[in-house]
């Protein structure tokens, strides 16, 4: 797996590419831990990369969404393709998070000033 | 003719020997020219029941190690894949445990017993048997693309 990272304005764009299992999702939650701790507080999730998610990822994006509850603080996901939005929608997570198609319309409803 | 191919492999109970099987596994449907459209969901099984197994059934025992069988049959349409996890640890039904609650909120939400569930709601077939001192779990599914 590999991430990459972006930051567009108040927004940090994370976008985790390749598998992510339960071995790989360690690495995910190390970063979305430290830029967390570094005080982030706008976070999109772009997952356009994702070959797949079990649900070791599934926790990484449930901590994120616990930590991101109280406004302003948002987290938004975007670009689920058929595999990963089928992975959520078995676990019943698609009514937790905030879904966007792409990372445009994603930055849009993170807030905060546009870049 | 093409027949059911079945590839036999050996694994420590470690995070490395779970992405040596993935990787196995992706290889195996490479090799016969499946997308990644139909075959990720016996990817996500298999990394679910491997985690399951490394981590609560060796429990970081020394020399644990993890024997899979991989049968891939594409002589019928739609190809079918069956996989094995057999593993010497204390025998343990995970299709005993009971399925997490998948309507609570973000707040009070388990983290626990999702991967099983998920490996249920994804396969077609999924059955346990404790066999010669060894649990088996065996799961598979005809590799159409998943209907949501």
């Amino acid at each position: 797996m590999q991430i990459g990272e972006d930051k567009v304005g108040e927004a940090l764009v994370i976008a985790p590419a390749g598998r992510v299992d339960s071995v790989s999702s360690a690495e995910l939650e190390r970063v979305v831990v430290a830029r967390l701790d570094g005080g982030e507080r706008r976070l999109v999730l772009d997952l356009s990369g994702v070959e797949y998610i079990s649900s070791a990822g599934l926790r990484v994006l449930l901590m994120a969404a616990k930590r991101l509850k109280a406004p302003p603080a948002a987290l938004v996901l975007c670009g689920l393709g058929p595999s990963v939005r089928t992975v959520l929608e078995l676990a019943g997570f698609l009514p937790l998070f905030t879904v966007e198609a792409g990372r445009e319309q994603a930055l849009a409803r993170v807030g905060g000033p546009a870049a | 003719m093409s027949r059911p191919e079945t590839r036999q492999l050996n694994v420590p109970g470690t995070d490395q020997g779970i992405a040596a099987a993935l990787d196995a596994l992706a290889e195996s449907f490479a090799v016969h020219g499946l997308s990644k459209a139909v075959t990720w969901p016996v990817e996500v099984a298999l990394d679910e029941v491997l985690a399951n197994v490394v981590r609560h059934g060796l429990e970081g025992r020394e020399g644990g190690s993890v024997e899979i069988e991989l049968t891939l049959d594409t002589g019928v349409e739609p190809p079918f894949c069956r996989v094995v996890v057999a593993d010497d640890g204390p025998e343990f039904d995970p299709l005993s445990v009971a399925e997490p609650d998948t309507t609570l909120g973000v707040e009070d939400r388990p983290v626990g017993g999702l991967g099983i569930a998920l490996v249920r709601r994804l396969m077609d077939e999924v059955a346990y048997e404790r066999r010669d001192g060894r649990n088996r779990l065996s799961f598979g599914r005809r590799l159409v693309a998943v209907e949501a």
